[in-house]
């Protein structure tokens, strides 16, 4: 049986291709085209309340390796398993409505709701705006099962975002008691933010393409409602009043599944 | 003379091979390989193929095809015939750059909890697979947390502001055997320039896990001692590489396994909040350790042999 040693890539590299490009014929999937994207999103490591976010997004590339366009998405939400142990622990079976003498009603009267934890208190991101910058670095190909062939390409974005949040209202000494069950409502706010991430994308065919994206959203918020910062050494404990000190910087993560369709649909071919 | 045969011949094909042939039929004829030493002058002509015939003028054009078929002279624009597209077969993959089948991988890792907001559980990993086939191999892994554990401020301010004492757990050890698939591979040029490989790959395994609780409902009475349960891994990842057997890795595991918990209520009677048979919350909990993986593979043997030419 014939052998030969393991040189493929370097008699490319010495040999009648010496000097080539790396790649010809190159299927230009992006330049002069608009790229409509439905998706949907999942925010990721989340403490309270999760979110999915169906979007949009439309981006023009002027060049194959170079857009600009906008992402955005509404944010619809549900409990995670703590927040339904605490609803049953903390709120439900002690009953602080009927019993607010009970010690721990009493303790927790500032940072508990009596009744819903996730309608009263809990932050949530209601939706994203956000224009962003588009580059392609790399594009290849994938062989799988050595089967099926597909066009591939990986991208980075970085934008800034516009996020519609709702957070617990402010409460404390200078306004509504903390304690009071009055406070236990949310309030919007407009956080601007960073976004960044990258994506891999797939292309069946030369108008229609798939891709997963990771998305990065890092800002400061008050995603539980409770009292945790603003009094003491350093601010580090709780000041019995819920404002902009309770926000905590978190590196909002999400992970998004799109579907990608190109316009016109006709793709250029490099020479 | 000898350009003169090679253009005939390729005349020939041109007429001979449906220019509609597709990509990846490996039966077809595969490519033009400049390396290949050129053909000798005499060679055995099988029957029934067309006689090379020189011509007395040396003449090297469609005076020798007249020769051979006759019905084919008018026919023939060596021009546009040499002009056409070819549409020539290129495999998507020629040869698998960094070929798997038959060689250790030893991959060193970092691994992170990804889903655990109470306590983390950082530690060093190692993996060793053997590559039965390209894309089929089986291995060991083990992760590493005795002393690496930590509590997170976000357990300290939940059971403060909520007064909620939620049960928490760290990791020893954690070993398993593996079976890891590799379904796809591939290659990207960078800014149009370089080129780099990659595959995905997914594992999953089984093995034991080495936990104990940490003791947050009565820590006065409370110790607890590392215990090993059974584990079932399943992960997946891509892996870049550099060269021929150095490739960086990320991946994400989740090792599945039975958890025994910190009992939440604590016995009124001294003597019995003592007994240790009370400490342990009745039952298990189904837990999910999910990591992200960061580290390098090396595949061994450094170099091999392709089994075909390229």
């Amino acid at each position: 049986m014939a052998t030969s040693p393991a040189e493929a890539q370097e008699i490319q590299l010495t040999g009648p291709l010496a000097g080539a490009p790396a790649v010809r014929k190159l299927r230009l999937y992006r330049e002069g085209r608009l790229e409509l994207s439905p998706s949907v999103s999942f925010t990721l490591l989340d403490e309270y309340q999760r979110t999915i976010m169906p979007g949009l997004r439309a981006t023009y590339h002027f060049t194959d390796w170079l857009g600009v366009g906008v992402w955005g998405g509404y944010g619809i939400q549900y409990t995670t398993n703590l927040t339904d142990e605490l609803q049953e622990k903390a709120i439900d079976n002690r009953d602080c409505s009927n019993r607010g003498f009970d010690k721990a009603c009493r303790l927790t009267a500032g940072n508990l709701t009596r009744g819903n934890l996730a309608e009263d208190q809990l932050g949530r991101m209601q939706w994203v705006a956000a224009p962003q910058l588009t580059f392609i670095p790399f594009r290849g190909k994938l062989a799988l099962f050595a089967e099926l062939f597909v066009d591939t390409d990986v991208n980075i974005f970085v934008g800034p975002a516009f996020v519609g949040l709702q957070e617990r209202r402010e409460c404390g000494p200078s306004g509504t008691a903390c304690s009071d069950p009055e406070s236990f409502q949310l309030e919007s706010r407009l956080a601007v933010a960073p976004t960044f991430g990258l994506g891999l994308n797939f292309y069946p065919t030369s108008f229609f393409g798939f891709g997963v994206e990771y998305r990065g959203l890092p800002f400061a918020w008050n995603t539980s409602g409770f009292d945790n910062y603003g009094g003491g050494p350093n601010q580090d404990f709780p000041d019995t009043a819920v404002n902009g000190d309770d926000r905590q910087f978190f590196f909002n993560s999400l992970l998004t599944l799109n579907l990608t369709f190109f316009l016109p649909t006709k793709v250029k071919i490099q020479d | 003379m000898n350009q003169a045969r090679v253009g005939l011949f390729v005349a020939a094909a041109l007429l001979a091979v449906p220019l509609t042939a597709s990509a990846q039929q490996p039966q077809q004829p595969k490519e033009i390989n400049l390396d290949e030493p050129e053909a000798p002058e005499e060679t055995e002509t099988p029957a029934g193929a067309p006689v090379d015939v020189p011509t007395e003028e040396g003449d090297s054009g469609l005076g020798d095809i007249c020769k051979i078929d006759p019905a084919a002279c008018p026919s023939i624009d060596m021009d546009k015939a040499a002009a056409r597209d070819l549409k020539e077969e290129v495999y998507a993959v020629q040869q698998i750059y960094a070929l798997r089948r038959h060689r250790f991988e030893v991959n060193p890792y970092w691994a992170v909890t990804m889903n655990d907001q109470f306590a983390g559980h950082p530690g060093p990993g190692l993996a060793v697979n053997w590559y039965i086939t390209n894309v089929l191999a089986v291995g060991v892994n083990g992760n590493f947390y005795a002393g690496l554990n930590s509590v997170s401020d976000f357990n300290f301010q939940t059971s403060r502001a909520a007064r909620v004492g939620q049960p928490i757990t760290e990791y020893a050890w954690n070993a398993n055997a593996n079976f890891t698939y590799v379904p796809a591979y591939g290659k990207f040029a960078g800014f149009g320039d370089f080129i780099f490989h990659y595959d995905f790959y997914v594992v999953g395994g089984v093995g034991a896990i080495s936990t104990r609780p940490i003791a947050v409902v009565d820590p006065d009475n409370r110790t607890f001692n590392f215990e090993p349960k059974i584990s079932f891994r399943l992960g997946g990842g891509l892996r870049i590489f550099f060269n021929r057997w150095f490739a960086a890795m990320l991946e994400v595991s989740d090792y599945i396994f039975f958890d025994k918990l910190e009992n939440p209520s604590i016995p009124q009677v001294r003597e019995q909040a003592q007994n240790p048979d009370t400490w342990l919350a009745e039952g298990t909990n189904f837990t999910n350790n999910v990591q992200a993986q960061v580290g390098i593979s090396i595949f061994l043997p450094f170099t091999w042999e392709y089994r075909l030419p390229k």
